[in-house]
């Protein structure tokens, strides 16, 4: 059983690692494409966060699309300082900034602006989980108050006022780390970049499952009156994979700005955060494996739908919205596993 | 002397008489002949205001004959295949709206009306008269404007002027705005104290627009009863200050209601059948797509006349069209889901996009539904509070539904079950209550109330496929904030939150007032976490 799983993650490794790079190098696969999986790892990392918190904690967040977004405005900025040098960027131009607001300033170094990236968002996830988890808020209260914060967030940043690029978001970056972005060798780069920290990403996580940590986690998810009656401090632990879960996201958003080449404010309205939740819930929640495959499932899908009936595509998600929730609770890696573990013998 | 007094009578009515004739061969010379520029010159010298319509009507480029007569177009109306027809309105000797036989105004097309052509150079002549000739405009914004700009302008005889288009103004806006300008030249003309607080009396008391303006104007200038003016300015602006609150909270009841209408089936449902219904506020886009279609119905196909009634039968309509369909989501999705709030919650968001999409390719991006003709318009409190009819009737409803809604939890068999599941699901089942059927007719019942919000909301917005996204987080916090499956809760706790949205509206902009609205929630739970109104009990978590 061992080996036949490390066979899938080495097919896995061995397909994106290896034979998408070398189709590219050879003429097959285009570098759009190569980017595009490059996306959906992003996807795929920030949906880790989402199993961590919802699949084994079982708690519902709907606003992991908004610490996404911070990561990704947060290189976005860097690199738009970077293209426009000592000028101010163009969209402040348009909107009669005149000089660039403070909150700008730190992101003219690259180190300075991946700390803040990943600290800003923690840092916001440590004050709604300290606030929400302290007054025992949970279920359903924390999936409409966080979805609400989305709403309240995505409305901010679409304002002009607020200095992040109003509705047309962030575009128009040339270069990160002095490399043109528009170079095929950086995009295949940028991509590798992504994938590994894909991997990382999963070990990490699953080096945390398995730990005593993993399994507190989940004994909240079964019980938490239980696991408050023994003595261990709950809202610790859940602060604890809420933070994890931001961090990777914004991971995750900031590895997206680059590939993508611009970010707005649709990235984190409301429905995206339930999309990225719905593709743990496609994929098979309180399973890492299923993360990852329905962040890439979904998004994959979603490509081919999109090209070819453009229209319908919204019918599709609905109802495998539906049908996973109704008929496949574990979702598709859990109907994977049933239908092997059919032919061991029952007990 | 006698004779020479008839004489000079006989002298006086004659050169009178001379004059109006002039003035009529004038008037026909620019009507009919091609040298107009010596009438123009000699009708302006005259300032006839007789006349003035008319040179108003050449500055306009609207000066047309019909049956010889000088007419300028009014109000443009348009028909159902596409073709405009506009209200006549004389021009000289007397300018009055042209109506026909039955004394209703005649409607004309552009082409039954021959144009008379004025050169370039010949309009440009009235620029020196222009401020005055626009008191004479057809149409009363364009008259408010023009009373608006006398101000400035040293026209000669404006108050004359002014004085003669006010007798004739007939718009009640427009009045105001005339009278406004007439007492603030005449206060700034006055010289002993007596006339000037009767003037600065007389503005205080019409309170047009740019009224107290004109009188902190007025009391910087130093001239007499200066002092009181300033005194009447800041108490006028106190009394405005005080209107928009009013106002303000009038809006906020309004958007409180709204929010009530929503969240109370969603409240009951959630808290009978622990589902989270993403798809509520698509239940409101049905309920507006039938008013639409019931609509598009009897006037388009089968070609009846737009009465105010099909508004009233799409009320009851839409309750039935939503609540049907939620009976059918229940039995198709939500059955399987019950208790199990987060699944449910992720089932119905994918039902609600389906919705969306279904509701966009029948009916494409935007429709709007036409509001009955008793709702238009508003009630007039006074000058500066209007409080608009649909709205009023929006909050009528709600407190209909509320009393409806309250009465069958109250006061029927049904009610009792409903409660009594919501209370233990279990036990009421071991009593003998249907819990299955309690359960759908809730679920028929909330998506029907969602329905009515949704024909409610036609009054005051397009029709568009995601209308129901823009109220469901709200409602959400409004159900999460009241405690769930409570009435009392969900009507505070909606007021709570739309009062709170416009009087945070009022001092941030909207963005910064739900981001506060928000904040302020969170805190909120802090202390009570189960909402305003917690059903009591020792009921364990898990």
């Amino acid at each position: 059983m061992e080996k036949e799983k490390k066979i899938y993650y080495l097919l896995f490794i061995a397909f994106f690692a290896l034979l998408l790079p070398a189709g590219h190098l050879m003429g097959w696969v285009s570098i759009n494409t190569i980017s595009l999986w490059g996306r959906y790892f992003c996807f795929a990392i920030a949906a880790l966060g989402i199993d961590l918190v919802w699949g084994y904690t079982g708690i519902l967040s709907m606003c992991q699309a908004f610490f996404f977004c911070l990561g990704s405005y947060g290189i976005a900025m860097h690199m738009l300082l970077k293209t426009s040098g000592a000028a101010l960027p163009e969209f402040m131009v348009w909107n009669k900034v005149a000089a660039l607001p403070f909150f700008w300033v730190p992101f003219q170094s690259l180190s300075l602006s991946v700390i803040l990236c990943l600290l800003i968002p923690s840092l916001l996830a440590f004050i709604i989980g300290y606030v929400l988890f302290r007054s025992r808020i949970k279920g359903v209260y924390m999936a409409i108050i966080t979805q609400a914060l989305a709403l309240a967030m995505w409305l901010l940043f679409l304002r002009n006022e607020t200095g992040l690029g109003g509705t047309n978001g962030l575009t128009d970056f040339r270069t990160l780390l002095g490399l043109p972005l528009s170079n095929t060798y950086v995009k295949l780069g940028l991509y590798l970049v992504s994938l590994l920290l894909l991997c990382l990403a999963y070990f990490a996580c699953y080096k945390m499952t398995h730990s005593k940590f993993g399994k507190v986690l989940q004994a909240i998810r079964d019980s938490e009156p239980r696991v408050n009656f023994t003595a261990y401090k709950v809202m610790d632990y859940k602060l604890a994979v809420f933070v994890v879960a931001a961090l990777l996201a914004a991971a995750g958003g900031m590895l997206y700005a680059p590939q993508t080449g611009i970010i707005t404010p649709g990235r984190m309205d409301v429905k995206a955060s339930v999309e990225m939740v719905m593709w743990v819930a496609l994929g098979g929640r309180g399973k890492l494996k299923g993360a990852v495959a329905g962040a890439l499932l979904v998004n994959f899908l979603y490509s081919i739908c999109t090209s070819l009936f453009p229209d319908s595509w919204l019918y599709i998600l609905g109802f495998l919205f539906v049908i996973t929730v109704l008929f496949f609770d574990k979702g598709f890696v859990g109907l994977i596993d049933t239908l092997t573990k059919r032919k061991e013998p029952c007990y | 002397m006698k004779t020479m007094l008839i004489a000079a009578l006989v002298f006086w009515t004659q050169w009178a008489m001379a004059a109006g004739d002039s003035t009529t061969i004038f008037v026909s010379q620019i009507l009919h002949d091609t040298e107009k520029t010596y009438a123009i010159q000699q009708l302006m010298a005259a300032q006839d205001p007789q006349v003035f319509p008319l040179l108003n009507a050449m500055n306009e480029k609207k000066l047309y004959l019909l049956n010889n007569q000088a007419v300028t177009t009014g109000e443009k109306t348009e028909s159902a295949d596409g073709t405009a027809s506009y209200e006549i309105y004389a021009l000289y000797p007397k300018n009055e709206l042209l109506v026909n036989k039955n004394g209703q105004p005649l409607h004309t097309s552009i082409d039954a009306l021959t144009v008379v052509e004025i050169n370039r150079t010949d309009r440009l002549l009235l620029n020196g008269i222009l401020p005055i000739l626009q008191l004479f405009s057809p149409e009363p914004a364009k008259r408010m404007l023009a009373y608006g700009q006398l101000k400035d302008s040293h026209a000669p005889h404006r108050i004359e002027m002014l004085q003669l288009a006010l007798a004739r103004e007939t718009n009640p806006d427009a009045l105001r705005a005339g009278k406004d300008m007439l007492f603030a030249i005449q206060l700034n003309t006055a010289t002993d104290a007596q006339a000037a607080k009767m003037y600065i009396d007389s503005l205080a008391e019409n309170w047009g627009d740019n009224a107290p303006v004109f009188l902190s104007d007025y009391a910087k200038s130093k001239k007499v009863m200066a002092d009181y003016a300033g005194q009447k300015a800041v108490e006028l602006e106190h009394r405005y200050d005080f209107l928009q609150k009013v106002q303000n909270l009038f809006s906020g009841l309004s958007l409180g209601s709204i929010l009530i209408l929503i969240a109370l089936g969603l409240s009951i449902v959630y808290g009978l059948a622990g589902i989270i219904n993403m798809a509520h506020g698509e239940f409101l886009m049905i309920g507006a797509y039938t008013t639409y279609c019931i609509q598009t119905l009897f006037t388009e196909v089968l070609k009846m006349p737009y009465t105010d009634l099909l508004f009233l039968i799409s009320l009851p309509l839409s309750f039935l069209v939503a609540g049907l369909l939620g009976l059918l989501l229940e039995r198709l999705v939500v059955r399987h889901l019950y208790a199990k709030p987060l699944e449910s919650l992720l089932a119905t968001w994918g039902v609600s996009l389906i919705f969306i999409q279904t509701a966009r390719s029948l009916f494409g991006d935007l429709t709007a539904v036409k509001t009955p003709a008793f709702l238009a318009g508003g009630w007039a409190v006074s000058p500066h509070l209007v409080l608009p009819y649909n709205r009023l009737f929006i909050i009528g409803l709600t407190c209909l539904v509320v009393v409806l809604t309250y009465l069958m939890l109250y006061r029927t068999r049904l009610g009792l079950q409903i409660r009594a599941v919501t209370q233990n699901r279990d036990m009421s089942a071991c009593l003998g209550i249907d819990t299955k059927r309690v359960a759908a007719l809730t679920f028929f019942f909330g998506s029907g109330l969602a329905g009515i919000a949704g024909c409610a909301m036609t009054l005051i917005g397009n029709v568009v496929p995601d209308m129901g996204q823009t109220y469901i987080v709200d409602s959400f916090l409004v159900v999460v904030t009241g405690g769930v499956g409570k009435i009392v809760g969900t009507i505070v706790s909606g007021l709570g939150i739309g009062f709170f949205t416009k009087i945070l509206e009022a001092f941030f902009q909207a963005v910064y007032g739900k981001v506060c609205i928000l904040l302020f929630i969170m805190l909120f739970m802090q202390y009570k976490p189960k909402g305003l109104f917690p059903y009591k009990g020792r009921l364990a978590e898990d």
